[in-house]
């Protein structure tokens, strides 16, 4: 009997029809020979609701707040009506969640009162959107005649670090905790329902998790439960060679590496964050990324070792939009220790994260790309802090820009990559800004115009052959 | 250094006396005061911030139990937790009954301790075998220092030796006999020709064996000592479950005889090295190191560079896992000495 930890996301979980149809997939799996532990996002768009909310509440707005979490109780009932059949089971998950949002309702009125939002009550607020999902799910699995129970991530024993809002687990005492919670249940046959993205630190405060959410859920539980392997379920089919949206030919990649999958972070919400694959590497557990609209595709499968035979060294190719490249220059800067921390050290402290660096051993200038919402302030500070100091003499920046991204485990070591790629780029009329490929070569990330970004894209496709795949 | 004492049966009552006795050489040679400010026992606790002078600790020894009858200092159902909780001290040492079960209460007793920021000595194998990966990592998560030297071969500072006279070298496998009890009964077995139930009820007679030895005869206890070794000396992430175990109930005086014209005699070996740690009943040759008599304990390090090391000593007794728990305060009051502020 296969043990595997499922989790689905939060359109999987959208509506009352949806969880029904995910609780006839968990049914399907553990009438066939699996024992499933499920792991849930909250209904789409709620966890957002609730950030906004929180922040409405600490301006006391109260009236908001009353609006709002009527607005959810009556979304989550309604959602209850269509997946849970059973009446009397309908009755029983109705008063969870209704108890669950009077306790919302208390909190969001103390931080209405106190006028004070902590990033501890910020998590505790986050932590409803889950805990309202899971007894739905848990009830549609009773409905279809399955032993089912849930959980919040504290009960299910996650025990984090007290870093609230990116809290890390520890994994040890964590395992320890649910083989005594989840795991007796699991071998009996009753599927456990945990709620993702929730957990508690070790005085049992309620954390979140933070970057990779649900997703590091369920790979800490596969890595505890000892799993065969962890299923994500989302709306896509698998991680694809590019975006079908910019060439609808792209292919579904049936297997990643570990390492590939870290890499293809930023394919965003498609793909999984490196965090959550942490767990899972050390323990060797495969993850398997799958539409819940297409059950009967077997989606994108991350293991340890990349396939067997490489047919071409790369395999994905990506674009991200929605970035500016800055660019900063001076004399100074030659020869100086310490002129690079300076530049990084005021974007880090003004919270600006940067995705990419590039550096020229003349050391006269210093290329970095942001986020382009962050562009206007990353270059008010820079020019505050570092401007007329005798080290930087001026900053520049470009936001019509795209970055482009391509990957693959077999660049490594294999000589002519560069070569080809960048010649098809210039076959395709297309002039490259900015470029950087760190020694682990499984990424090369260059910048060009924002106009020439799917132009690239569709020339690198084509050149290494991903829609053959 | 303030310490709660938590549990007052053999071991409790021995670190008492040791700690009381030659009060003056502590200090002097070794800049330790330890003062006791605490003692918890199942039925209530005695508490004095100041801490106990060592004649108040004799006292409290000769009245026995309850000791949280004392007109003074006691606090009749004062709960060990809230103790821990409560009192203000660098270190609790932790010497309940073992419970292989589920490790309580000695388990919530140690994760107390963790969450609000004491050291932890022990002598109890408990927590360690259902629970050791996720200790040691509580206690480096909440910085504070976890020790447990008595739980492996009494007073014999087995682990100590593994872990630091042997730093550097690799370990790549540890046999050892890590079970007096047993020990004693099969050299009684193969010794004096009586049968595996004579011996043990020796055993009993002599105080070696519990009125209920499944402990240590179905090789439970042995086995607790392999996953703290595993863990400790080798950094392998197991439990008491992942060892294979075989108790003695099965070893025939047929087989003792047998292995004698051979030169050998069969003892339980508890072993660690690349496959799955065991514990079971094994034919060794009695010129082996490892060929101990009686309620000794010997481990066998095979190390990369400096060979075989084989240490030998007794491995039980109450004042001798006092001596491991006061070795292993010492210890930490040393490191918190030199830690940088």
């Amino acid at each position: 009997m296969k043990k595997i930890v499922m989790k689905f996301g939060g359109t999987s979980v959208g509506t009352g029809e949806n969880i029904r149809h995910v609780a006839e997939l968990v049914a399907h799996y553990a009438r066939n020979d699996c024992k499933v532990a499920v792991v849930v996002s909250a209904l789409a768009g709620v966890t957002n609701q609730l950030v906004d909310i929180a922040e409405q509440a600490k301006k006391g707005d109260e009236k908001k707040m009353q609006a709002f979490t009527k607005e959810l109780a009556e979304r989550h009932v309604t959602a209850i009506s269509k997946a849970i059949l059973n009446k009397q089971l309908q009755k029983e998950t109705e008063k969870v969640v209704t108890s669950t949002i009077s306790e919302l309702n208390k909190v969001l009125t103390g931080i209405c009162y106190v006028g004070e939002l902590t990033p501890k009550s910020r998590d505790y607020v986050l932590s409803f959107g889950e805990r309202l999902s899971a007894p739905i799910v848990c009830g549609a699995l009773k409905d279809s005649k399955f032993e089912a129970q849930f959980f919040t991530g504290k009960d299910a024993g996650i025990v984090t670090d007290s870093n609230f809002g990116e809290a890390d687990p520890l994994m040890d005492y964590t395992a320890h905790r649910i083989r005594l919670t989840i795991l007796p249940l699991l071998e009996k046959g009753v599927i456990p329902v945990v709620t993702g993205f929730i957990a508690a630190d070790q005085d049992g405060v309620v954390t979140t998790l933070g970057r990779g959410g649900s997703d590091y859920t369920a790979t800490v539980l596969g890595v505890a439960l000892a799993a065969d392997e962890v299923w994500i379920w989302t709306d896509v089919d698998g991680i694809m060679t590019t975006d079908p949206k910019i060439i609808p030919s792209a292919k579904k990649l049936p297997r990643l590496s570990y390492q590939e999958a870290a890499e293809m972070a930023i394919f965003g919400a498609k793909a999984m964050h490196p965090r959550a694959l942490e767990p899972v590497i050390k323990a060797g557990i495969p993850v398997r990324i799958r539409s819940v609209f297409h059950p009967d595709n077997e989606g994108t499968l991350i293991t340890k070792e990349p396939e067997i035979k490489p047919t071409e060294v790369v395999k994905a190719v990506a674009l991200i939009k929605d970035v500016a490249m800055l660019n900063v220059s001076g004399g100074g800067m030659v020869g100086a220790p310490g002129s690079y921390a300076k530049v990084l050290e005021v974007l880090g402290k003004n919270d600006i994260n940067v995705m990419m660096i590039s550096t020229a051993v003349s050391e006269a200038n210093m290329s970095l790309v942001v986020r382009r919402s962050l562009l206007s302030r990353a270059l008010s500070t820079l020019e505050i802090a570092l401007l007329g100091r005798g080290l930087v003499s001026e900053v520049t920046a470009e936001d019509d820009v795209c970055v482009i991204a391509v990957m693959g485990a077999n660049m490594q070591g294999t000589l002519g990559v560069a070569s080809r790629l960048f010649t098809t780029v210039a076959r395709a009329g297309v002039n490259i800004r900015m470029i950087a490929q760190g020694s682990s070569e499984l990424n090369i990330s260059f910048v060009v115009k924002e106009k020439d970004g799917e132009t690239a894209v569709r020339a690198i496709h084509e050149e290494f052959k991903l829609d053959k795949a | 250094m303030r310490i709660i004492l938590v549990g007052y049966g053999v071991v409790g009552k021995s670190v008492t006396t040791v700690l009381a006795r030659k009060y003056a050489e502590k200090v002097k040679d070794y800049g330790f005061n330890p003062k006791v400010v605490a003692i918890a026992d199942i039925d209530g606790a005695v508490i004095n911030q100041r801490g106990f002078s060592p004649e108040k600790l004799e006292t409290i020894r000769q009245r026995g139990y309850p000791i949280s009858a004392d007109p003074e200092f006691g606090r009749p159902r004062m709960s060990a937790l809230e103790v821990i909780e409560t009192v203000e001290a660098e270190v609790v040492v932790e010497v309940t009954p073992v419970n292989i079960k589920n490790a309580e209460p000695a388990l919530s007793h140690i994760t107390t301790a963790f969450k609000t920021g004491k050291h932890v000595v022990t002598t109890n194998k408990g927590p360690l075998a259902l629970a050791m990966p996720a200790l040691t990592e509580l206690a480096a998560y909440n910085n504070v220092y976890f020790r447990f030297s008595g739980t492996v071969g009494g007073g014999t500072p087995i682990l100590e030796f593994a872990k630091r006279c042997l730093a550097g070298d690799r370990i790549l496998a540890i046999r050892g006999i890590l079970n007096g009890t047993t020990n004693y009964i099969l050299t009684e077995m193969s010794q004096n020709h009586v049968t595996f139930q004579e011996a043990l009820t020796n055993a009993q007679k002599l105080g070696y064996a519990e009125a209920e030895p499944s402990m240590d005869i179905d090789g439970f206890d042995a086995a607790c000592k392999v996953v703290i070794l595993a863990n400790w000396i080798m950094n392998k992430k197991i439990t008491l479950k992942d060892v294979e175990r075989t108790g003695v109930r099965d070893v025939s005086l047929q087989a003792l005889e047998e292995a004698a014209k051979r030169g050998s005699t069969i003892k339980l070996i508890g072993s660690i090295d690349g496959d799955k740690p065991t514990v079971k009943p094994t034919e060794i040759a009695k010129t082996n190191p490892l060929c101990v008599s009686g309620v000794l304990n010997a481990v066998t390090f095979f190390t990369e560079y400096a060979g075989e090391q084989t240490v030998i000593g007794k491995g039980a007794g109450g004042m001798e896992t006092a001596s491991a728990v006061l070795r292993d305060l010492l210890d930490i009051r040393h490191k918190l000495a030199t830690k940088p502020t």
